[in-house]
């Protein structure tokens, strides 16, 4: 097992680190597809509202790839199709019946795999609503099936740093795990599966399948840090990854014909230490966050999330919420406090000598100002890349220059944002750099 | 609710895009964001961001140069007492080196904060932060007996010409406190010059003082003789009783002004180790070097660092982020390159004596070259992602 240590990325200690006791959440009334945590698709919608489907029947698929499909995770009844600004889709939500009703593929056993020609399998994969699991670096898009990745990551943990401990995700389900493995072999000779180190305690029975153990410091179980920290030339930025709650549904699509429709999430409230749940995906984001003040800001990661709706339901790809307290009022010289209960990652207030576990609330703590060169954004970047400069090749529309000071490994971890003094957006603009950059190549 | 809270919300509107007084809404809002630390609303990720913002980070700058200014205030007076012959006690040097430096100050900062107000209505952009520190800088530069319309004058041009025209604060290619006491000093070279007036009670006619720099050996003495004899023993430069510019001549407040930048990490410590190293290297080199007998080139490491505005030029000046390098390799070739140019104008050029203000000035503009370099070289190492 190689061991990554990568030296810059947050290291402030958040409240909220969930409870490793799992508790089963009663059936929800509704489930939702939501369209917002899908990097780069373009649905087309194949449903209409009150139209009855099964489990597994395709709600949208991606216009660039028909074949690629978002299936229902419920039996029931087209509820609603929410749309955004600019008919934007939001989500499809289903109302769900009482009975669970398939669509039904043949199962594939273990045993099988090799008598499934590699079309087929990629196939199988996109008609049963399994592809998108895996996605391709650097843009995070859906993996391109007509490509060979020349190495596959395995995230053990999610994006956040409160994800669901993958010893919990992972529990009593060691064979489709290791069946998923032997799926993505399929796709390339090199898979890496990479740990969190404070996740290897739990990880004993799948020990010897662990080929990096990553740091504790956020974002470096990130696929794309991993991949930065790994990586030897060029060509291999076009590796794949999949986290492994996409894994094991994966292998146990393959195995059952059904489509499975479990997840595991956790939600993080201040200093409450909630358990892990264990509930349907694309569940209500209110039957999950249970009693929150309506000032509060629920992301889906406190860093590098999406605010959510608590009307709407939880996305494709997450699997945690955070809920941020309500920001208190301006604050009488704020600016001159010694500031022993105000993290920072700098050491300009008092709180930098205390080390104990801090909530943090949804507000800027300053205001907007030009950038001052003061080299923030780049000591706590973890792919060393030097924000500021790429931010100002960006301004100034030289994405060439962007490229080439490394804009495409970002790993979009939101630190040089959360860092910056001057309140810069950093985060957002070189995301959105790489977007338009993505989609050009596209064409 | 907080009374003085209300005055501002009851205030608001008169300032507002409709209200009477819409021109003044920087003000407006700059005086309100010192009572009240603004805190809005994420709106996009990151969700949560860190305490510290540029109000807090220009206030740290300016707390390290508490010791400094204090200290200019305590040595004006006691300088000035010195010169009248009369020997102050602690309290009436300081209060009486208050009276002189203040108005300084003020004046500085009046007329700094003027041009911001100006600009910053015009542009419609906020007032920034930024000037809380040129405005402190600039003044400690000064000899005492600066005429304040020469003040206002410098400030003028340090904050026009040395940031607005580039587009204020974070586009300035010069630090603006040091573009103003350029100015100063290249219009007025009698105010600025080595020899500087020492403030008197009555600073009509005060008494002339030789800077430590200023001093020159005759044949036959050596230098650190030369400068022992007018009172700059070594120990009297490093604590700063001598005469001179007023934030400069201690180079122990420096020291403590350092101190506080680099533990808070506000200064970029490679800038300032960078100098020093630059400094001591380049004046161990015209020590060792033959037939400089009686030169600054003679007077060795210890009396280059104490002696002159070095130590703050480092310290303040030259760790200014914006008009430094951004790169930690450029930010060490940058520092080492004020030290070396600081030793090699004072040894090069005995009637310009204070070389450090030109080599941060100079240095300045060669930092984006430095980061050009450095990031070729960065890029270089990068595996390509394209
Ligand atoms: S540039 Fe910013 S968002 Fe991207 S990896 Fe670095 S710190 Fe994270
Ligand atoms: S942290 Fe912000 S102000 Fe500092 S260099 Fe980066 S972008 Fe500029």
């Amino acid at each position: 097992m190689e061991k990554i240590a990568p030296s810059k990325g947050f290291k402030l200690k958040l409240a909220g680190m969930p409870d490793t006791s799992v508790i089963r959440l009663s059936r929800p009334a509704t489930v939702g597809v939501s369209a917002l945590d899908i990097p780069h698709i373009r649905p087309k919608l194949l449903v209409k509202e009150k139209q009855a489907v099964k489990t597994g029947t395709p709600l949208f698929h991606d216009k660039r790839d028909p074949d690629i499909r978002y299936v229902s995770p419920g039996t029931g009844t087209v509820k609603q199709i929410r749309f955004g600004p600019r008919r934007r889709l939001v989500e499809v939500v289903i109302a769900l019946d009482g009975m669970d009703d398939f669509v039904e593929f043949d199962p594939v056993s273990p045993a099988d795999l090799n008598s499934l020609s590699d079309p087929d399998l990629t196939d199988r994969l996109k008609q049963g609503g399994m592809w998108q699991t895996l996605r391709q670096l650097p843009s995070r898009d859906t993996a391109d099936s007509r490509s060979t990745p020349p190495l596959i990551i395995v995230c053990l943990n999610g994006n956040d740093l409160f994800s669901p401990h993958p010893g919990r995700v992972l529990e009593d389900k060691i064979k489709p795990f290791e069946f998923g493995l032997a799926i993505l072999q399929r796709f390339s000779d090199r898979v890496i599966v990479a740990a969190r180190k404070s996740s290897m305690d739990r990880l004993e029975p799948v020990r010897h399948r662990i080929t990096h153990q990553v740091a504790d410091i956020y974002p470096a179980w990130d696929p794309g840090a991993i991949l930065y920290h790994i990586k030897t030339k060029a060509e291999e930025n076009q590796a794949w990854y999949i986290h492994v709650e996409g894994l094991i549904r994966m292998a146990r699509f393959l195995e059952t014909g059904r489509y499975p429709v479990e997840t595991m999430v956790t939600v993080t409230k201040g200093h409450d230490k909630k358990p892990h749940m264990i509930t349907r995906l694309g569940a209500p984001v209110r039957l999950l966050a249970g009693n929150f003040s309506p000032e509060s800001v629920i992301t889906t990661g406190q860093l590098n999330g999406r605010k959510v709706d608590p009307d709407t339901h939880l996305g494709f790809f997450e699997t945690t919420l955070n809920i941020l307290p309500d920001a208190p009022d301006d604050e009488m010289f704020g600016f001159l406090r010694p500031g022993l209960n105000k993290p920072t990652v700098s050491k300009t207030f008092l709180s930098c000598l205390v080390n104990k576990e801090v909530q943090l609330d949804g507000t800027l703590h300053g205001e907007e100002r030009a950038c001052i060169n003061c080299g923030y954004c780049e000591t706590i970047c973890p792919v060393d890349l030097m924000p500021s400069f790429i931010m100002k090749a960006l301004h100034g529309d030289d994405i060439e220059e962007a490229l080439q000071l490394g804009l495409l490994d970002c790993c979009r971890c939101g630190l040089c944002s959360f860092t910056c003094p001057s309140k810069i957006e950093l985060t957002q603009i070189l995301s959105l750099g790489m977007d338009t950059h993505h989609k050009d190549k596209q064409g | 609710m907080n009374p003085i809270k209300k005055i501002f919300d009851l205030l608001e509107h008169d300032f507002s895009e409709s209200g009477n007084f819409a021109k003044l809404a920087p003000l407006f809002d700059a005086t309100k964001t010192f009572f009240f630390l603004p805190s809005p609303k994420t709106r996009i990720g990151p969700f949560i961001r860190d305490h510290l913002d540029l109000k807090r980070y220009m206030s740290v700058v300016l707390l390290s140069l508490m010791p400094v200014l204090f200290f200019g205030m305590y040595n004006t007076g006691f300088q000035s007492g010195l010169a009248r012959g009369e020997s102050l006690d602690f309290w009436s040097a300081f209060l009486s080196g208050a009276w002189v430096v203040m108005p300084i100050v003020i004046v500085s900062y009046a007329v700094g904060f003027f041009w911001e107000i100006l600009f910053a209505a015009i542009r419609r952009h906020p007032i920034s932060e930024g000037f809380l520190v040129t405005g402190m800088l600039f003044p400690l530069t000064l000899p005492p007996t600066i005429p304040l319309w020469q003040a206002a004058l410098g400030i003028s041009f340090g904050v026009v010409i040395g940031k607005e025209i580039f587009g204020g604060t974070g586009r300035n290619i010069l630090n603006p406190a040091l573009t103003a006491r350029a100015f100063v000093f290249f219009s007025y070279p009698v105010t600025m010059s080595g020899n500087v007036w020492v403030a008197g009670a009555n600073a009509v006619d005060g008494i002339t003082g030789a800077t430590a720099l200023a001093v020159t050996a005759d044949g036959g003495t050596s230098l650190t003789a030369a400068l022992a004899d007018q009172g700059f023993t070594l120990p009297h430069l490093f604590f700063g009783l001598v005469p001179g510019s007023i934030g400069e001549t201690s180079a122990l407040c420096c020291l403590i002004g350092a101190a506080i930048l680099t533990l808070t990490r506000i200064a970029n410590y490679r800038i300032i180790l960078g100098g020093m190293a630059g400094l001591i290297l380049t004046a161990l080199l015209t020590w060792l070097l033959p037939g400089t007998y009686g030169t600054w080139a003679d007077a060795g490491p210890l009396y280059h660092l104490c002696a002159g505005g070095f130590l703050f030029g480092i310290t303040f000046m030259a760790t200014d982020p914006v008009s430094a390098p951004g790169t930690n390799p450029g930010r060490w070739i940058f520092g080492f390159l004020i030290g070396f140019l600081t030793v090699i104008l004072r040894v090069a050029n005995p009637a310009f004596a204070e070389g450090v203000m030109l080599a941060i000035l100079f240095m300045n503009v060669f930092a984006p070259l430095l980061d050009h370099l450095v990031m070729k070289h960065r890029i270089s190492k990068r595996i390509p992602n394209v």
